[in-house]
């Protein structure tokens, strides 16, 4: 089952409702490493396989270390791959393991031509162990190096053309990383390779202070901002009807409040008249 | 110019250690501090991996209330940040580690309450196991049994403690706001273990205990029997390994 239109992140406080109602979700997305023990949550999503397309993302393999891929981690999500038979698999440009220790975050890449060289090498590595493509998904960041020479966009667009792996959209992360470092979100849509959109992310952010200036945090804690649908509707535009999916992680609401913000994207969806049709 | 691998640990040392210096000169002001940009990242990772802790160590959480716990998970976080991306496996020394903290040393049951904790965790998150039926045992000849190694099921471990850390567990669950206990009511062997989707414990004889622990931690059984027979000589052993089956703690 190909995911089409506007799914849901699946988190554990939902999971049980969903077994037992089994709403009108498109689709669910998953974050890999909480499927990677045993038990009853890969049992639960072994039933909701049957009726809804998963998607896997992956927080933890660490696409832009330094030291190179933990294949032990890679081996373990390419279990779970086989496993679940997934409709995407997809991970993050960023960085999360320095000598060993992982940090538990998606850490910035300064965009040189060695962190290219770097995330080049370990995508592939990653398609050639998973044997598919990989979607990769553009960060929200807090800071930018001074080496960086390269814009984030067309970093991706690299990427993707030096593995043919796809692109995962964040569009609240575009909000957000434009907003925080100085730069047109619209631009930056405008910049990505559209044939190598594969997903888009929709999420909501926090305004925080930091020494007297707003910092955008990016906290899947809320609806999504106006300012991030007006963007959504720009990258449909330019993307084509891009599979969608709402993430909610903090201050998590009842299901109905994310699965409301879906049905959000899916009439702008419409709206945008690129929304493919399911098959029927 | 700074490798990729000196930015990375720079970056580290900013967030576990506080010193953004060699961090600060790679990163661009653009109208804020460089530690102030940081600062966001750090703030992220110790929370997150705090919330982690609190999942899985939530009595300990309300033995010592939520700002101490948010202290020690700062500490511990500092010392022990984890090796492996899955957060659900990240937490196993924290009770070595409540163990030698100081400003813990005034609850000594604290570490046992966390062991208790840390294997429901494992419990919950072991792999589903088949058990074994009789059979296996039945074509072992009798010779060979003293050696045979048998294979646990993967979700259960043995606790022992000198304090009642089960009546301290059951006393700090969510709503019961009365219950008291006796710390001196004396040790307890307990046995965690996940059946179905439950993760449940119970208390255990001196003799089942030290039997059962020995086979599981991978001993032979004629080791796990001397155990045994050391703990409580006048143990039946027919019926404990008959139990072992009824049980299904024998994976195939």
């Amino acid at each position: 089952m190909n995911p089409t239109g506007c799914g849901i992140g699946l988190r554990s406080p939902h999971v049980a409702e969903i077994l037992e109602t089994r709403p009108r979700i498109p689709w669910l997305e998953i974050h890999a490493e909480n499927y990677m023990g045993g038990g009853p949550a890969i049992r639960s999503l072994e039933r909701l396989r049957a009726d809804y397309p998963i998607s896997v993302h992956g927080v933890g393999l660490s696409l832009g270390t330094a030291e190179g891929i933990d294949e032990r981690h890679l081996e373990r999500l390419a279990q779970l791959v086989e496993r679940l038979k997934p409709a995407f698999v997809s991970e993050h440009l960023s960085w999360s393991v320095s000598d060993g220790v992982y940090l538990n975050h998606l850490l910035p890449l300064p965009y040189t031509e060695e962190a290219l060289k770097t995330v080049t090498e370990h995508v592939a590595r990653v398609q050639e162990r998973l044997g598919r493509r990989l979607l990769v998904e553009n960060p929200s960041n807090y800071l930018r190096f001074r080496e960086t020479g390269i814009a984030e966009p067309q970093f991706l667009n690299e990427l993707a053309a030096r593995t043919g792996c796809g692109v995962l959209c964040d569009v609240n992360n575009v909000y957000v990383t434009c907003t925080n470092l100085g730069g047109a979100a619209e631009a930056w849509i405008d910049a990505l390779e559209p044939s190598i959109v594969g997903e888009i992310h929709l999420a909501g952010h926090a305004s925080n202070d930091a020494d007297g200036v707003p910092i955008l945090i990016d906290d899947h804690g809320s609806s999504v901002s106006a300012a991030v649908w007006n963007l959504y509707a720009r990258a449909l535009t330019r993307f084509g009807g891009v599979p969608s999916l709402v993430e909610w992680d903090t201050d998590i609401p009842a299901l109905g409040v994310v699965m409301l913000e879906a049905e959000k994207a899916e009439r702008v969806l419409e709206a945008s008249g690129t929304h493919d049709v399911v098959a029927a | 110019m700074s490798s990729l691998r000196d930015v990375q640990r720079a970056f580290r040392t900013a967030l576990l250690e506080q010193d953004d210096r060699p961090l600060a000169t790679e990163v661009l002001p653009d109208g804020l501090s460089a530690s102030a940009r940081v600062s966001v990242y750090r703030h992220h990772v110790l929370t997150s991996l705090t919330e982690a802790l609190l999942s899985t160590f939530p009595v300990v959480c309300r033995l010592v209330d939520g700002r101490f716990f948010g202290w020690l998970a700062d500490c511990y976080i500092r010392k022990h940040a984890p090796v492996t991306p899955c957060l659900l496996e990240y937490g196993g020394d924290l009770p070595s580690f409540i163990e030698r903290f100081p400003a813990c040393a005034a609850l000594p049951w604290l570490a046992d309450v966390a062991r208790l904790e840390w294997a429901m965790n494992v419990a919950f998150h072991a792999p589903d196991m088949a058990p074994i039926g009789p059979a296996r045992l039945a074509v072992t000849p009798a010779e060979e049994l003293g050696a045979l190694v048998l294979e646990f099921d993967p979700s259960v471990t043995y606790v022992a403690s000198g304090w009642p850390i089960d009546a301290i567990w059951r006393a700090n669950q969510p709503g019961d706001e009365q219950t008291s206990v006796d710390l001196d009511s004396g040790s307890v062997r307990l046995e965690v273990r996940r059946r179905d989707d439950d993760v449940l414990f119970r208390a255990l004889p001196a003799g089942s205990f030290s039997f059962r622990r020995a086979l599981a931690g991978g001993e032979p059984l004629g080791r796990a029997v001397d155990a045994a027979l050391t703990a409580d000589a006048s143990l039946d052993l027919a019926s404990e390994i008959r139990a072992l089956l009824d049980e299904e703690l024998l994976a195939a």
